[in-house]
């Protein structure tokens, strides 16, 4: 019997950890111009590869904690991480979750001041370290990468200022948890799974107790809510799996 | 909202009339200037103006374009961030803040409105000239990264602030 043998080159050979296929070559990222800092020049990207750190952590990882001085900054590749504060009576507070493509802990490393917020991963995830004066030389040597610096930058302004905004409204836990919902709306987990009868399927990693943490209220609130929302049928939920049943609904609540 | 036009001409300021190489925005304490090396700061100076903006007027207004950049030299302005239910204030400024950084880099509308509390001496570089500048000397985009990280930690702060206090009072 001949066995065929197939030679698969090194740099195509993905390493997989967590379930994770690791990309450790960013030149041959097939993400890169989806993501908001990665779309960078060849040159640039040849640097990057130089200077980064590739590394993966599992689940509920600390990349960084609040007032610790700056270390680097970290691009994260895949999953997703919730940057937190805590209250004086040791209350947690998610501020805002992050997603592929963001670079983490930007604000310190650029003023060279402690960290802002502790920085954790929600599920097994990808990130890029570079120290913080890599990166200060990277930024300098490139003005493709200090363009995507300013739009990284910007966009996290505007997304601030809007959620300013919001502070300055009234706005009740079921109005918080709405809006919450139909932001995750904008990403449906699978647009084929979307039946005629409009049901918009999302995935919720985050948990109870983390949903309160997000909107500033307790796990037992949010979960009367969600109970409340799923008897007046604008809600169900499998798992980490929800279909949005009523859209219209929660919009309704949320601009009333 | 002040304009200042390419001639020159000055709407609603009143001109300082000064040399923009010797009484530039002091470097020690305008967060731009202070990470950019001189020939660099000089190259930013060749286009500056002082101008005297008077109390009560908008140097950034909400939803409304500048095409300049401004630095704040002397005097107070406050930072605000309108919403439909009451505007709420970030909080006030003094010399070193620069204006509309966010707006020139990114061809966005400001999300907030800067307002004068006092008379205050401004430098304005126009937006196509500091444009020019970043295109021809891409050091400024560190400047550019410092400035718009310090408005995004006063923005955070403000954020973390109003949840720990709904925290707290959900406490009570």
């Amino acid at each position: 019997m001949i066995k065929k043998v197939v030679v698969v080159p090194r740099e195509l050979l993905m390493a997989m950890a967590y379930n994770l296929h690791i990309i450790e070559n960013c030149l041959k990222c097939t993400f890169r111009e989806h993501r908001l800092f990665c779309d960078l020049s060849h040159d640039a990207l040849g640097k990057l590869q130089a200077i980064k750190a590739t590394s993966v952590y599992p689940k509920g990882t600390l990349l960084c904690l609040e007032g610790q001085p700056p270390r680097g900054i970290y691009i994260l590749c895949t999953g997703r991480a919730k940057l937190s504060t805590t209250s004086a009576e040791g209350k947690s507070i998610i501020l805002r979750i992050a997603d592929p493509g963001e670079v983490l802990g930007l604000t310190a490393a650029v003023s060279n001041t402690p960290y802002e917020a502790t920085i954790e991963t929600m599920e097994p995830s990808q990130a890029n370290f570079i120290s913080q004066s890599e990166f200060v030389h990277f930024l300098q040597e490139f003005p493709d990468v200090g363009m995507k610096v300013a739009q990284q930058l910007t966009h996290n302004c505007k997304c601030a200022y809007s959620e300013i905004r919001s502070l300055g409204l009234s706005n009740s836990v079921p109005e918080k948890i709405a809006k919450l919902i139909l932001v995750w709306a904008e990403h449906p987990l699978d647009l084929h799974r979307q039946g005629g009868n409009g049901d918009i399927p999302i995935r919720v990693t985050l948990t109870q107790e983390e949903i309160a943490q997000f909107v500033g209220t307790s796990r037992e609130t949010v979960s009367r809510v969600l109970g409340d929302f799923r008897r007046k049928g604008w809600l169900k939920i499998k798992g980490a799996t929800w279909n949005i049943v009523n859209k219209k609904a929660l919009e309704h609540l949320v601009t009333t | 909202m002040i304009t200042v036009t390419d001639q020159g001409n000055k709407v609603g300021l009143k001109s300082l009339n000064m040399n923009p190489l010797t009484t530039a925005a002091n470097p020690a304490t305008n967060e731009l200037y202070a990470s950019l090396p001189v020939d660099v700061r000089h190259a930013l100076e060749q286009h500056a103006r002082h101008v005297i903006v008077p109390r009560g007027q908008g140097l950034i207004q909400y939803g409304i374009l500048p095409n300049q950049l401004m630095i704040l030299n002397s005097g107070t302005v406050e930072i605000s961030v309108p919403s439909p239910e009451a505007e709420v204030s970030l909080g006030t400024a003094g010399p070193g803040k620069v204006f509309g950084m966010r707006a020139l880099v990114s061809g966005e509308t400001p999300e907030i409105d800067v307002t004068t509390l006092e008379d205050c001496e401004v430098t304005v570089i126009p937006g196509q000239e500091f444009l020019g500048v970043l295109q021809s000397m891409p050091q400024v985009y560190f400047g550019v990264a410092k400035v718009l990280s310090a408005d995004l930690k006063i923005a955070d702060q403000l954020i973390r602030n109003c949840s720990r206090r709904n925290l707290a009072a959900r406490k009570i």
